[in-house]
């Protein structure tokens, strides 16, 4: 029943599912602003029960404190926004390679079975390895500098995109192709214009867990030379005990890593509206 | 070697913290004779005289009593995490740590009975591509291990060259990394320890500083020990017996060095005489050393490490890696010249 070009535009009627109310929406509101502050609760209270030394387990008001030093004076000789626009800098640029390169390979092996006789099981073995086990092989290669941050990055968003891909592109519908044929279509119009939308929705799945995944790496991209980096101020903190300083990377990794996830899902939502309702 | 806390520190606090909490009472009661009943040691892989009590099992001959458990650190920022969860007696940790420690925010109730050894040829500064001065380093890549002995005393090297640290490029890496980069050419210089150290004066690397020339300038770096003050304070007995066993093998490291270097082959799996090549780069003091006014003094005047700590500790607030710098006064409380004067009343 569906159509087979791509949907360039929404057609109307196509709401968001069941707008949430006004109400729902604060309670919703309030209950994760509830989750947060009880979170908190329970950290300070933990802290303040002195259960663990301070060094161990930093007082939420130390963070805090950690925050204003290190966004005003900064750590490690740049300030927490250098730093973490740096680490966003290099995952992007990792992401965005890596993403490039794991459609473009997705697509390869979906399509032709041999070429996924021959990459499948790479891709595979990449997907598997620990980041910081080939690290040192990346600096040995590509030096010190920004590229071997990159390439760690790339290999880590590559897989997941890739084998996301794969697997759409060879459940793209027979029947979808078979038409765009009797329509007239060229073989080579087909991943283009056929394969390539209707694998979208899983596609755009693939990166965001791919996003997901290169933003773990990036602390373990940011061990050799790391300063200026979010990772690399972490490493740097945890060498001299400054807990408070490790928490605070932590939660701006964590934090920064949500919103990115919410500007993924909204680009999602903009770019596959008829994901779930084919 | 003597790196501060890795990746892993934090986990390691963590989990020593919860075993510290977890076994209730960490220390078993005294044995009858007043001997401690477990005595938890944390050594590292550093060639010095502590890899030889080990090896000799002299501290077991010694303390027959007392069960001896060594357990293998890799950086002091890890053994001053452990002291600080109670799950050491003594440890093995750089000067750089050991300032932290005794430091705010730190502020480790541990004291320092002895000095394994001073650092000496085994970290050096060396360069390539023409330089042959610390003052030519201006403008250049220099890599070095941060928050290691090898990080401060490249900072020391260049402010004594009267360059300051945004005169150079500093780069925090690993030393196999380093070996990588300097392969490369992707760095000009780096101060880093040995066994790398020895590949990059290997491969065109101009040696401009040692830490040996460094210390006899007043730089001084040093492998240090650390006991518990509640354990000295507590078991005074058992700690003068550690020290002496301490001494002992710094004689032997003197008197008869291949047994020395052999006994240390034997801990660090190397052949004798890679192993008495890297125990004659230390630097090894006997107890009548340890007590002159060089480094940890007596007790109506404590020694030079004491202003050697303090300032190492200003050297850590400029880079914001303490709170403040202690007085000199908390650095003299912290070296045991008490407790090394008691081990040896005979000299």
């Amino acid at each position: 029943m569906s159509t087979i070009t791509a949907p360039s535009e929404n057609t109307t009627g196509e709401q968001a599912p069941a707008r949430s109310g006004a109400p729902s929406l604060w309670r919703s509101l309030a209950l994760r602003a509830g989750a947060v502050v009880a979170l908190v609760a329970i950290w300070q209270a933990v802290a303040m029960a002195r259960v663990w030394p301070p060094v161990f387990v930093p007082e939420p008001a130390a963070v805090w404190e950690q925050f204003l030093r290190t966004t005003g004076e900064g750590v490690s000789g740049y300030t927490l926004q250098e730093h973490l626009l740096v680490s966003l800098r290099r995952i992007l640029l990792g992401c965005l390679y890596g993403v490039t390169g794991g459609v473009v390979l997705g697509l390869l092996i979906g399509m032709v079975p041999t070429l996924r006789a021959l990459l499948g099981p790479l891709v595979t073995f990449v997907r598997t390895l620990p980041p910081l086990a080939y690290l040192s092989l990346l600096v040995i290669w590509f030096g010190i500098d920004e590229e071997p941050k990159i390439w760690l990055l790339l290999l880590a968003a590559l897989p997941p995109v890739a084998v996301a891909t794969a697997d759409a592109v060879r459940g793209v519908h027979e029947d979808y192709l078979n038409a765009a044929r009797s329509l007239g279509a060229r073989g080579h119009e087909l991943p283009l214009r056929v394969v390539l939308p209707s694998a979208l929705p899983e596609i755009v799945t693939g990166v965001r867990v791919a996003v997901g995944v290169a933003y773990t790496t990036v602390v373990a991209a940011e061990t050799v030379n790391g300063v200026p980096g979010i990772g690399g101020m972490v490493r740097d903190a945890q060498r001299y005990n400054q807990t408070d300083v490790v928490v605070l990377g932590i939660l701006v990794i964590g934090l920064s890593g949500l919103l990115i996830d919410f500007l993924l899902q909204t680009l999602d939502r903009r770019l596959v509206p008829w994901r779930g309702r084919t | 070697m003597r790196r501060t806390t890795p990746l892993f520190s934090l986990l390691l606090a963590a989990a020593l913290t919860l075993t510290a909490c977890g076994s209730g009472e960490p220390e078993a009661k005294p044995a009858a004779d007043g001997s401690p009943a477990t005595l938890r040691i944390g050594y590292q892989l550093i060639p010095n005289g502590d890899l030889i009590v080990k090896d000799q099992k002299w501290l077991e001959t010694a303390l027959p009593n007392t069960k001896i458990v060594w357990s293998k650190f890799d950086s002091g920022g890890d053994v001053n995490t452990a002291v600080i969860a109670g799950s050491l007696d003594i440890g093995l940790a750089g000067s750089s740590p050991v300032t932290r420690g005794l430091s705010a925010p730190l502020n480790i109730p541990y004291r320092v009975p002895w000095i394994f050894d001073v650092i000496g040829d085994n970290e050096a500064l060396v360069a390539r591509g023409g330089v042959t001065d610390v003052k030519g380093l201006a403008g250049k890549r220099v890599a070095t291990p941060f928050s290691s002995t090898s990080h401060y005393s490249l900072l020391a090297a260049l402010s004594e060259a009267g360059l300051s640290e945004a005169d150079v490029k500093i780069l925090d890496m690993e030393p196999p990394d380093i070996q990588a980069a300097w392969q490369r050419g992707d760095i000009d210089a780096a101060y880093v320890w040995t066994p790398n150290l020895a590949e990059l004066q290997k491969n065109g690397g101009t040696t401009l500083v040692t830490s040996r020339q460094l210390a006899q300038r007043g730089k001084l770096t040093a492998d240090l020990a650390v006991v518990r003050d509640e354990f000295a304070t507590k078991y005074p007995k058992a700690l003068q017996t550690w020290l002496q066993q301490q001494d002992r093998a710094v004689k032997l490291a003197r008197s008869d060095k291949d047994a020395a270097a052999a006994a240390i082959g034997r801990q660090l799996n190397l052949d004798p005489a890679e192993a008495a090549r890297q125990l004659g780069q230390l630097v090894l003091l006997d107890a009548t050393e340890q007590r002159s006014a060089e480094y940890l003094g007596t007790p109506s005047a404590p020694g030079k490490l004491a202003e050697n700590l303090h300032s190492a500790a200003e050297f850590l607030k400029t880079q914001k890696k303490v709170d403040a710098v202690p007085d000199l006064g908390v650095f003299q409380k912290g070296l045991a010249t008490q407790e090394l004067a008691d081990a040896f009343p005979g000299n």
